[in-house]
């Protein structure tokens, strides 16, 4: 079984604390959690919700509707009342409200002698007992977070949590929830999961203009700088990070930048310039909705098309879309070792659904694991950083060693240097291009669930969309359909025979995109991989939900 | 290496690159710069094309782009000597908005802007440095917008060491290079007058010859109103020599990522 708890207030009342406080305590009692954020583009003020879905199995999406709807504002009450289930309950925080239990944790947290803030205590103390939970993992749990704080902090919240369960006492195991079982304890977001990869992975420099819903990535490496040896700078503009990075890779050091779909348009120059340095530079793009400023705080998989043909003229370049925690964990670390295998740009295309989204993950190994940056020690005073190989890829040196290391944004011939000689610059060309074959070869294959019979629906999808398609697939398998997945977390360059031998024959293919074009089964289609396929796309900024996607499958 | 170019500059008869360029290796060598621990970062323009006619490391890189790769090569590995090259339409123009970072930062490079104050490149369109009233193929009313005045903004905001000379007088331009290349500091700006016979008619050769005077021995380069006023002098007199030095520490010395030494050394893999 399994229960939505949504709560919304008003951007500033600590809803995402609370909504952080419960993932964390039910993950540790051994409960599934998945947790997503809404929100509106508001520092303060605004409606807000976070969903927190507990269950007693893996759950790897969202639900449309709350079971417990925690409101703390009237405006968030009377906005997600008609979400609420039908045996559903409303909580909320104030001294009266129509068919909804009213608590004052505000009020209750400032009466016993605390602040504002910890009126989340008294809210989880009311939670829990509503859904007859203990309450003394939750005490515990705060007292080792605030124990730093001290002793009056930490006695003052667990009496607030056990005020919140006395208040809630007549509601006691009002709402049936599920029992714990063998779940992670830990949980990871995207957005933590990325930056710590790229920590371990070995990169040195980054290099942002902070743009929503990329800066958590940018805040989280600043945050740890010291720890992993970090340099993060704050570029004047998106141009400036990506020619940083540019100069940090050609320096000896893997470096990322993070940006957005608008800051990624301005960095189309700096990623052409990588193309043409044969530079290892990582972009990690968090969609949010476009055109132009768009949707700055909701979700998308609109920038699909532009990552893949960004950047003026032609040169190789990898496409990596994470769909969980896990595998932004494994792909940022792809990502930087393509990028410096092939000297080459790669993107890393997360969104804000999965940069916020957590969940219950095994336990990662965060001990440094520093890539190999495939450079050259013995170059000599011969050396030639364009040296035309079959592999495309030439030996790579960096400054400050015996050799010189030219790099033009000209053509140049071997050596580096401008060129005007137009076999040299053909055969720069081809050499550029030949790294492709390369890349093609060592192309991760797009990764089945629940292929065992073949034939049947097949739900294609990429990114973000990998945890709801999935949930969706055992839905569908559920209600008596021979339905699997396909999803890619690379999505440039495909190996088309794989791709070919894993769509195989179906009766139908549907892609599952959010966006309106069905970017990826264009791409598909581009590479004569599909025919006419079913587009189920979502563009309205927010992210799909299993239920929906079974609903518009079953049609 | 070989210099594969260096026998044969693209550049116009009579450009002031012409001097540029020799006098900024003989500076180099006067110094003792070991060239293998020099890089010449540069943009696009006749100025950006330097590095490929002597012998460095090169990052040769976007028209305007010179100084995000300089600061992040200077951060990944502080003991390269980074060295600029640009024009004025790759720094003041299409690099503005980085030229008034890298200042702010105070980053550890050495930034020789060629300011012929027109595009040679392009043939002869205004650039941020044209005299108003200067008539091009584009600005044929003239240039109606105030010139860009580098000196003053990088004074105004801080910059290590500030100076400038001209390609015409060439023993003073080698000790401003040398000066330029010893300074164990932060941002340091040395702009380069310099003819474009070409494109430019009224800012000659002779022209700054008639004009440029050097800084008075008794100016206090530390007093920054004093500074200002040399940078405000343009007209029948142009000063040229070191206007404004600053104490404050260097961007790479405040990171405690640099404190066991240059990033890229740390890196083990």
């Amino acid at each position: 079984m399994d229960l939505n708890i949504r709560i919304a207030g008003e951007a500033g009342q600590g809803i995402k604390t609370t909504g952080h406080l419960l993932v964390d305590v039910f993950a540790s009692m051994g409960l599934w959690v998945f947790s997503t954020q809404s929100y509106m583009s508001r520092i303060r003020g605004g409606l807000n919700w976070q969903d927190v879905r507990v269950a007693d199995y893996r759950i790897t999406s969202s639900r449309d509707q709350a079971d417990l709807l925690v409101a703390l504002t009237e405006e968030a009450l009377e906005t997600l009342r008609a979400e609420v289930a039908e045996d559903g309950l409303i909580l909320y925080d104030g001294d009266e409200a129509q068919d909804a239990v009213a608590i004052n944790f505000t009020k209750t947290a400032k009466d016993e002698g605390g602040s504002a803030i910890m009126a989340n205590s008294v809210a989880g103390g009311a939670i829990f007992t509503i859904l007859g939970y203990d309450i003394k993992p939750l005490i515990g749990y705060l007292d080792e977070a605030f124990h730093a704080k001290g002793v009056e902090v930490v006695k003052t919240n667990a009496a607030l949590v056990r005020r919140g369960a006395e208040l809630a006492s007549d509601l006691q195991g009002r709402l049936p929830a599920p029992q714990p079982s063998d779940a992670p304890p830990q949980v990871y977001d995207g957005t933590e999961a990325t930056a710590l990869s790229a920590a371990v992975s070995g990169v040195k420099f980054i290099a942002a203009y902070p743009m929503t819903p990329s800066t958590g990535v940018f805040t989280w490496l600043a945050k740890n700088m010291e720890k992993y040896g970090i340099i993060a700078e704050q570029a004047e503009d998106e141009i400036a990070a990506i020619n940083m990075i540019c100069g940090a890779t050609y320096a000896g050091v893997p470096a990322i930048v993070t940006t957005s779909g608008g800051g990624l348009a301005l960095m189309s120059e700096g990623l052409s310039l990588a193309g043409m340095h044969e530079l290892p530079a990582v972009v990690m793009l968090g969609q949010r909705p476009g055109p132009a400023t768009g949707l700055p705080t909701r979700t998308a998989q609109g920038d699909l098309l532009f990552a893949l043909r960004t950047g003026h003229g032609e040169f190789p370049r990898a496409l990596f879309a994470p769909g969980s925690p896990r595998q932004c964990l494994e792909l940022m670390r792809r990502a930087l070792e393509t990028a410096h295998k092939f000297q080459t740009p790669v993107i890393y295309m997360m969104d804000q659904y999965l940069a916020d989204l957590r969940l219950n993950e095994e336990e990662r190994d965060e001990t440094p694991r520093p890539i190999d940056r495939q450079i050259v020690t013995d170059a000599g005073g011969d050396y030639r950083r364009y040296e035309i190989t079959d592999s495309g890829v030439s030996p790579r040196a960096i400054p400050s060693g015996d050799a010189f290391v030219v790099l033009d944004s000209d053509e140049h011939d071997e050596e580096g240097h401008i060129t005007e000689n137009l076999e040299i610059a053909q055969a720069m060309m081809d050499k550029r291009m030949r790294k492709i074959d390369g890349m093609i070869a060592e192309a991760l294959p797009p990764e089945a669930y629940r292929d065992d019979e073949g034939a049947g629906t097949l739900l294609i999808c990429w990114g973000s969309t990998y945890l709801p398609c999935r949930e969706a697939v055992d839905i569908l398998r559920m209600n008596g359909h021979n339905a699997s997945m396909l999803h890619f977390g690379q999505i440039w360059p495909l190996n088309r025979d794989a791709v070919r031998e894993a769509i195989g024959s179906r009766e139908r293919v549907i892609s599952v995109e959010g966006n309106a074009w069905g970017q990826f089964a264009c791409v598909l289609r581009e590479q004569g991989l599909i025919g006419e396929v079913e587009l189920l796309t979502r563009y309205d900024g927010l992210p799909f939900t299993a239920e929906e996607i079974v609903a518009r499958v079953e049609g | 290496m070989r210099a594969l170019h260096s026998e044969s500059p693209a550049w116009c008869p009579g450009c002031g690159n012409f001097s540029i360029l020799p006098t900024l290796d003989e500076a180099i060598e006067e110094v003792g710069l070991d060239r293998r621990r020099l890089v010449l970062v540069s943009g696009i323009g006749q100025a950006a094309k330097l590095p490929h006619y002597t012998r460095a490391n090169v990052f040769n890189g976007l028209h305007g782009r010179a100084l995000p790769p300089a600061t992040a090569i200077k951060l990944v590995n502080h003991e390269l000597e980074v060295v600029v090259t640009s024009g004025d339409g790759d720094m003041y123009g299409e690099g503005g908005n980085h030229f008034i970072h890298a200042i702010r930062r105070n980053i550890g490079v050495k930034c020789f802007v060629h300011n012929n104050q027109v595009y040679g490149l392009t043939k002869g369109q205004a650039s941020p440095t044209s005299d108003p009233g200067m008539e091009t193929p584009i600005q044929t009313h003239g240039v109606m917008a105030q010139p860009f005045n580098p000196l003053a903004v990088a004074i105004v905001e801080g910059a290590s060491f500030v100076a400038r000379s001209c390609a015409v007088t060439r023993d003073h331009l080698k000790e401003m290079m040398v000066a330029a290349l010893k300074h164990d500091g932060g941002f340091t700006l040395l702009d380069i007058l310099q003819p474009c016979p070409s494109f430019n008619k009224r800012n000659t050769a002779k022209w700054y010859k008639e004009r440029v005077k050097p800084i008075a021995d008794d100016h206090d380069p530390t007093d920054m109103h004093a500074a200002l006023d040399l940078a405000m002098t343009w007209g029948d007199q142009i000063p040229i020599g070191i206007l404004y030095r600053n104490e404050r520490p260097p961007f790479e010395s405040l990171w405690p990522a640099l404190e066991k030494g240059p990033l890229v050394e740390q890196y083990s893999g």
